[in-house]
């Protein structure tokens, strides 16, 4: 039995607490964002894509933690990478609420055959539109880089795993194994978001929608000010 | 279609539920929270200027953090000294942030002379822009010391 295996346990019981807490409070608006962009639509597939990419992303980043046995040589080299990926959340949640709203002036892209024609609103017609689900995997991928406290704290103990790995492939290995099983803990919360703001059971979507892109407007204000500041 | 209308409620509660969390989990909304007078301030160390101490079990603890200024992201030597008493087995110490669960990390120390302990670790940063971390030094057997301070991003 390897040492690291109940860090394996500690790991994915941390990433199931903290995505209760931290996650639903820092990623949540994406998440809410992504839901409300599939206007009701099944959000189960679109998500666990999302889901997929990040937890694939946390892996890659867990696995590089492993074989350099260092969080600071890992973090510093990818820091500006993260304060890109923090403005590009901003500006995506910002002009998801702008849509939403109507106030962009190629149309209503979030209307069923919205007449848009510019890349964005066919980017945003291809990301809502159910049959492409896999555009979610990708976002995944990206999104998974955001500057997360609790996302360091696992990558700090994929480090070390590494740290105290006979080789390089075993210590990338140990690394990647703690950040899959953070990141699959941290899933659920994420899910249960994405499906509560699927508004499948709500009848006055109308409402919500005019609420929430004003709450997406705003919240994508902060996240780009946050990712200037980062 | 009371029926209806109990399930409706519900999910309508829990997503507000939701949102709530969302905007309290936002730093400014949390750094206003946290500089409230009224809730007093939680910071009970300047590890900016120096070591500091208190009392746990009769022993006094002491908790230096180098090199300083204290940045994040940054690998950090943690120092403790405990005087007046000798613990029963190797100190380490838990970094947190208060008020928010931040995964754990702790930082195991190891004695480099009579009654001085030092491990290395990380703080790391918050995107939220909060700045106060805990550090809690455990003496097994003694019981628990808690140094509240701010890191410089």
């Amino acid at each position: 039995m390897s040492s690291t295996e109940p860090l394996y346990l500690v790991f994915l019981v941390t990433g199931f607490t903290v995505g209760f807490g931290h996650c639903v409070g820092m990623c949540g608006p994406i998440v809410v964002s992504l839901s409300l962009n599939l206007k009701g639509k099944s959000v189960l597939i679109p998500h666990l894509l999302y889901n997929a990419g990040r937890v694939i992303t946390y892996a890659i980043l867990g696995g590089l933690a492993g074989i350099l046995g260092s969080f600071t040589i890992l973090t510093s080299s990818i820091v500006s990478l993260q304060k890109g990926v923090l403005v590009f959340a901003g500006v995506l949640v910002l002009l998801m609420g702008l849509a939403m709203a109507g106030w962009i002036p190629f149309g209503r892209i979030f209307e069923d055959g919205g007449a848009g024609s510019s890349v964005l609103s066919k980017w945003f017609r291809r990301l809502s539109a159910a049959k492409s689900s896999i555009v979610y995997l990708p976002l995944g991928l990206l999104l998974g880089l955001l500057p997360c406290g609790p996302v360091y704290t696992a990558l700090i103990a994929s480090a070390r795993a590494g740290m105290g790995s006979k080789s390089v492939l075993e210590g990338f290995f140990s690394g990647m194994g703690l950040m899959i099983a953070f990141g699959v803990g941290t899933v659920p919360a994420l899910l249960l978001v994405g499906k509560l703001a699927g508004l499948r059971w709500m009848k006055s979507r109308e409402v919500i929608y005019r609420i929430s892109s004003f709450l997406m407007i705003l919240i994508g204000i902060y996240f780009i000010i946050l990712g200037i500041r980062y | 279609m009371l029926k209806r209308f109990w399930i409706t409620s519900q999910n309508f509660s829990i997503l507000v539920s939701v949102c709530l969390s969302i905007v309290v989990n936002q730093g400014p909304l949390r750094e206003a929270i946290a500089a409230d007078p009224a809730s007093g301030s939680l910071v009970n160390c300047e590890i900016q200027r120096g070591p500091c101490t208190q009392e746990l079990a009769g022993m006094a603890v002491t908790l230096d953090i180098l090199p300083r200024p204290v940045k994040a992201m940054k690998d950090l030597k943690f120092r403790v000294t405990v005087s007046g008493g000798k613990p029963v087995r190797a100190a380490y110490i838990d970094l947190g942030m208060p008020g928010m669960d931040m995964g754990p990390n702790r930082v195991e120390l190891r004695p480099v002379k009579d009654n001085v302990y030092e491990g290395q670790g990380v703080i790391v940063r918050c995107p939220s822009g909060r700045r106060t971390w805990k550090a809690t030094v455990t003496l097994p057997e003694s019981g628990k010391a808690e140094f509240v301070f701010d890191v410089i991003y």
